[in-house]
């Protein structure tokens, strides 16, 4: 039955080939600004590293001015921390891993290069790599170990490894990190959390370092970080030492708690390290001092933008235009075609086959419609891209990083595809079993 | 005229669902239409503000030092003293933050020593070349002279602060808004002075995106280099930024080993990528509103044809009984403009509903009522326009068809 039906089908869009066109056209491009707008918010909302949302955590507290709140709306605590509070945490044992870093700027010479390159560092304590299970190539990062005092070792990215040394195993091989002589001893493999939830600073989408060295080599070689550092209290900063022991903001800290009752013993460390610093006269401000997860963490820091919420809603009165163009435009279809369908039913087709046979119908346009929708999906998405990645002039980092045509958008999409088409044809496929047939033969 | 709505209207009733489908779309399409424009009207505005800044003809040099023989004050007039003799260059300066890229510094300052007002201030720090290099306009006191020139802080005397200072029209009128701020101290958060020398007008600081992208000021200082990083601005004369940045790349890699040039950029690029996210929502919306015009279109078009399709037979016995050629036309036309008239009412309130949802939950500014009046204007045209291929087609049915049986 169903090789006949969709024989008649296929007569029937040879009937109208401009109609029926026209309809594969329209569920095409309801399909195609779906899909499109939803890889991005797909892309925008997801957490990179939801398996350990029960897990990890970034510390925050409210040490901010008391005459203003750091967020204009007061309702959360700045969303760095300071170097003494970090440092006094940081030598807790509640956590089972613990860090705390900040970007900054490096410049590698030697290793055979012809001209020096900046890169973008990661000065980071060791469990960052474990924490947040960063992928290597070759060899490890260090261990805590050697983090105090800190050990000459680099970590590089591996787009970093191919560009400095050819993308050869590296490990052992030194290098100089800001004039000061590393070793190598780990190179990662392909590692782009989108986004990049460890650090928001400059961009949710931005690019991960391409260098990771110790954490205390900042302290030691007094170097500032390169992302945002925000200070707020009446206070003489002149020198290193006195910009490390002020109220400024410029590390992310984050402990991974893997029980609640971990969780609530990092919480009682916080309150009774705020509690006891209040007495000496900081943190001016009530008490807000955080344990945040990753997936909160990312709405918190309104990673996903107003933009992207309108344009979902755009995408959505788009596709319904575009089926209650089909549902018009298959109802004129299959009106049209009623002394057919009337021969049909005075020959003993029953209004249940009559249905099917028009169903069969909207089934072959909604998958000509999911196929032309994915086509012009990948297109637009492949525009978008090309659009944002010459902005950057082909760097990584930003928007083009999410203009990624994912296996999981295809399936969205001829589901979508096929189930709104469905239901839009369920009306006219039901009406015109409906028409009684007598009326149809006689005015033949 | 008459336009006998009533028999048309009957006409319609009876055949209902297709003319309510065209409606409804109709009406999404208007509210889709209506909000999207005003907000792509809102980006082209908020791209469209006077930067005050000669952006077309800057262009963007980052050097970093990074060895410790590298000596930075040197490194700068060395190199400064380079740029500004090339053929082409207006002016050239170090600074401490690239205008309009998102990145910069700020600080608070006060009307009086001690005082507390939460407002930051974006700052440059130049030299007296530093407003040409911009192409910033004084519009009232002077210039920083070469003699007011700080050396840049050092790892010792970060928080240092400077004597005079030059603000921004937008921050002079915030901090004093019944005088005029020529002349008046600013305190720094450790209760320092500085005078206001000089107004500018119009100038952007380093973030497009704040509420008060133009609450900027001045300082005669060196820069420091925080991030291990500096950039120089360099003013070509119109047409020469090219050529300068073709000489500049190529003399600089070599002139220093101790430090690395990171980019050579014209100015242009840190403001599109400031405003990519704008720019790319204004293409997004206009291409998606136009997309669901076109499928409305074809809707009404649709519609119309099955219309004149399904009732030849009808049309040629009004022929036969004396209806002419434009009769025929006009109760496609009425019939259209009924239906299109339908689905304007349903979307003006649905488009009042959807601005009203969109300024409560995005905080935007309510609907204009104009763009509204113009919607309706337009996608009543549209509709009329998408008829009257069909509305002619069924004209030209002759009246014989009255006469023949199928």
């Amino acid at each position: 039955m169903f090789g006949y039906y969709a024989r008649l089908a296929l007569k029937s869009f040879g009937r109208n080939p401009g109609l029926s066109a026209l309809m594969v056209l329209a569920i095409a491009l309801g399909i195609a600004v779906c899909i499109m707008t939803l890889t991005v918010y797909h892309a925008m909302s997801g957490n990179p590293i939801w398996w350990k949302n029960d897990r990890l955590y970034t510390v925050t507290m409210d040490n901010w001015d008391p005459n203003s709140p750091y967020n204009a709306d007061g309702k959360l605590p700045p969303p760095q921390m300071t170097y003494k509070d970090s440092h006094y945490l940081m030598s807790s044992s509640v956590p089972e891993r613990k860090v705390v870093m900040y970007s900054s700027d490096g410049v590698i010479s030697g290793a055979g290069l012809a001209s020096p390159v900046r890169l973008s560092t990661r000065l980071t304590t060791a469990d960052f790599f474990a924490m947040f299970e960063v992928p290597f190539l070759y060899g490890n990062g260090w261990s805590a170990a050697d983090d105090n005092p800190p050990r000459p070792v680099i970590v590089l990215s591996r787009e970093q490894n191919e560009r400095l040394f050819g993308g050869v195993n590296s490990l052992g091989r030194t290098l100089r990190w800001n004039d000061h002589e590393f070793r190598v001893i780990g190179v990662l493999d392909d590692w782009f959390p989108r986004p990049r939830f460890y650090d928001l600073n400059g961009g949710s989408f931005g690019a991960p370092d391409g260098a990771y060295i110790p954490f205390a080599w900042g302290i030691e070689l007094e170097q500032l970080g390169n992302e945002n550092t925000a200070c707020w209290k009446p206070e003489k900063l002149d020198t290193f030492q006195d910009f490390i022991a002020s109220d400024c903001i410029w590390l992310q800290m984050w402990v991974e708690l893997p029980t609640a009752a971990s969780r609530e013993r990092m919480q009682a460390l916080l309150d009774n390290y705020w509690a006891e610093q209040r007495k000496s006269g900081r943190f001016p401000r009530p008490r807000d001092d955080r344990l945040t997860n990753v997936g909160q963490w990312l709405i918190d820091q309104k990673v996903l933008d107003n933009d992207n919420r309108m344009l979902v809603g755009l995408a959505f009165a788009f596709l319904v235009v575009c089926l209650i163009n089909t549902v018009g435009l298959l109802l004129a279809k299959f009106l049209n075609n009623t002394p057919a369908t009337g021969v049909r039913r005075a020959l003993g087709a029953s209004r249940r086959q009559i249905f099917l046979q028009h169903l069969v119908e909207v089934g072959a346009l909604a998958a000509l419609g999911a196929l032309l929708g994915l086509v012009l999906a990948a297109l637009g998405l492949a525009s978008i891209h090309h659009l944002y990645a010459a902005a950057h002039l082909g760097e990584r980092g930003g928007y083009q990083e999410l203009m990624h045509f994912d296996p999981i958008g295809v399936v969205w999409a001829v589901a979508l595809a096929l189930l709104a088409t469905l239901a839009a044809g369920l009306y006219p496929a039901w009406r015109v079993g409906r028409l009684p047939p007598a009326l149809y033969l006689k005015s033949q | 005229m008459n336009l006998n709505v009533r028999p048309i209207l009957s006409a319609l009733l009876r055949n209902r669902t297709g003319a309510m489908l065209v409606a409804l779309q109709i009406a999404i399409a208007l509210a889709v239409l209506v909000n999207a424009l005003y907000i792509v009207m809102q980006r082209v505005e908020k791209i469209g503000r006077p930067t005050g800044i000669d952006v077309d003809n800057i262009l963007v040099i980052s050097s970093a030092g990074f060895t410790a023989r590298f000596q930075p004050m040197p490194a700068i007039q060395e190199d400064l003293a380079y740029l500004r003799t090339l053929p082409g260059v207006i002016a050239a300066d170090a600074t401490n933050a690239v205008p309009l890229s998102g990145g910069g510094s700020s600080q608070s300052l006060l009307t009086a020593a001690g005082a507390h007002n939460p407002d930051t201030y974006g700052y440059f720090e130049v030299s007296e070349q530093g407003l040409n290099a911009l192409g910033v306009h004084l519009i009232a006191g002077r210039n920083f002279r070469h003699d007011e020139i700080q050396p840049a802080i050092t790892k010792n005397d970060a928080s240092r602060f400077v004597s005079q200072i030059i603000v921004s029209r937008a921050m002079a009128q915030r901090l004093f808004p019944h005088r005029s701020a020529l002349g008046q101290p600013l305190y720094d958060i450790l209760g320092r002075p500085a005078t206001i020398i000089g107004v500018v007008d119009p100038v952007m600081g380093s973030w497009p995106d704040i509420e008060h992208p133009d609450w900027v000021f001045f300082m005669p200082r060196l820069p420091f280099s925080f991030g291990g990083s500096l950039p120089y601005l360099v003013r070509t004369a119109p047409g020469q930024r090219a050529t300068v940045m073709r000489l500049v790349e190529a003399h600089l890699a070599k002139s220093n080993p101790d430090r690395v040039i990171n980019f050579v950029r014209p100015l242009n690029y840190f403001k599109d990528l400031s405003y990519l996210g704008d720019s790319a929502m204004e293409i997004y919306l206009l291409t998606v509103t136009a997309l669901l015009i076109a499928v409305t279109c074809l809707g009404i078009f649709a519609l119309a044809t099955f219309n004149v399709s399904t009732r030849t037979k009808q049309i040629g016995t009004r022929r036969a009984v004396g209806a002419r050629r434009r009769d025929i036309v006009r109760h496609f036309l009425v019939e259209n403009a009924l239906i299109t008239s339908l689905g304007v009412v349903t979307g003006c309130a649905l488009a009042l509903a959807t601005g009203y949802w969109l300024s409560l939950a995005y905080a935007l500014p309510r609907l204009n009522l104009y763009y509204l009046v113009a919607g309706v204007l337009a996608l009543w045209g549209i509709g009329q326009l998408a008829a009257w291929q069909p509305a002619r087609r069924a004209a030209s049915v002759p009246p014989s068809v009255a006469t023949r049986t199928v």
